[in-house]
């Protein structure tokens, strides 16, 4: 945990090129600009499933019927634990940490995946027990496709978080230049996290409330 | 980054503190969850939930993503993002009568 390599140096100046007249790096900018982005698209996920909250349907239960809280419950908190495991990659990394950084990275990767087999399990559930499937009614099909697609952002920010971890591992330390791909990721993996908690809120604890 | 943009975040510690903080607010909002299946809070339940998970979501963008600490500049492209899409949806919400305003 406390072994500390000196990162390769070789593409320091590259990263400094990369300042141009905002002040912020363009890649940080532009994930900035696509995160951004991506409050619209799930804006849209959670303001369908919302349309269709509360409408009768004549085939099968409707997702907040059947929400499983204490579940849900524990599963974000497992996600909002592992932002704080992400922030302490980069800690680690701004202290030239690498072993510590390692370490984090693969503590967050791991949060994420348990966050994700928890998904899959509430999607068995609702499946196997509850016969809601993705075609049952407009309510279940908007809630897989919510769900589903933040799911999918969590797993694509565990294969970056793997990546990420392989490279350190084979290269021994991460350099300047993936210090920004690390901070990057991380605001990716943030950004997920914020997703879920406006998700738990407003698609979980308030509908639940309200259907039951 | 510069040395003293760096010197600006919090340290390990903070970040635990601050994590401590968030699930503090989750288990409230779970709490609250409770309570109003058993005393039907109504739209205090609403406010308050949506209050808590405002306050989350201030929480991890300005000191996870560290925005508090950045520019300016990234601030304004992220909040009108954000601004944009809940003026969009607030609009198809209520268009659609799910947000009632007038009850």
């Amino acid at each position: 945990m406390s072994e500390s390599t000196a990162p390769p140096e070789d593409e320091e100046v590259a990263h400094h090129d990369e300042h141009e007249s905002t002040g912020v790096e363009n890649r940080k900018l532009g994930m900035w600009v696509f995160l951004s982005s991506e409050f619209l698209f799930f804006g849209a996920l959670i303001t369908n499933y919302l349309l269709y909250f509360g409408r009768e349907f004549e085939q099968g239960p409707t997702p907040s019927e059947i929400y499983d809280i204490p579940f849900t419950s524990v599963s974000s908190f497992v996600l909002l634990m592992s932002s704080l495991t992400m922030v302490l990659a980069h800690n680690a990394l701004t202290r030239r940490d690498q072993g510590a950084t390692r370490t984090w990275l693969l503590a967050t990767a791991m949060l994420g995946s348990v966050f994700l087999a928890g998904q899959v399990f509430e999607f068995t559930e609702f499946i196997v027990e509850y016969d809601m499937t993705l075609s049952t009614n407009p309510a279940a099909s908007s809630f897989y496709v919510l769900t589903g697609f933040h799911g999918t952002h969590v797993a694509i920010g565990v294969i970056m978080l793997l990546s990420l971890f392989g490279l350190s591992k084979r290269l021994g330390g991460l350099s300047e230049r993936q210090h920004l791909n690390l901070e990057l990721v991380g605001l990716y993996w943030h950004f997920v996290d914020i997703i879920w908690i406006v998700i738990f809120t407003v698609v979980y604890l308030l509908t639940a409330t309200s259907g039951g | 980054m510069t040395e003293e943009h760096h010197a600006t975040h919090p340290q390990p510690a903070q970040y635990v503190k601050i994590a401590v903080v968030l699930a503090t607010l989750t288990a409230v909002e779970v709490g609250l969850y409770y309570l109003n299946n058993s005393l039907s809070l109504g739209w205090i339940n609403t406010a308050l939930l949506l209050i808590l998970a405002a306050l989350k979501f201030l929480i991890v963008i300005g000191w996870y993503m560290h925005l508090r600490f950045e520019k300016r500049t990234l601030s304004r492209f992220f909040g009108f993002g954000f601004v944009l899409a809940l003026t969009l949806y607030a609009v198809v919400l209520v268009g659609f009568g799910v947000l009632a305003l007038n009850r």
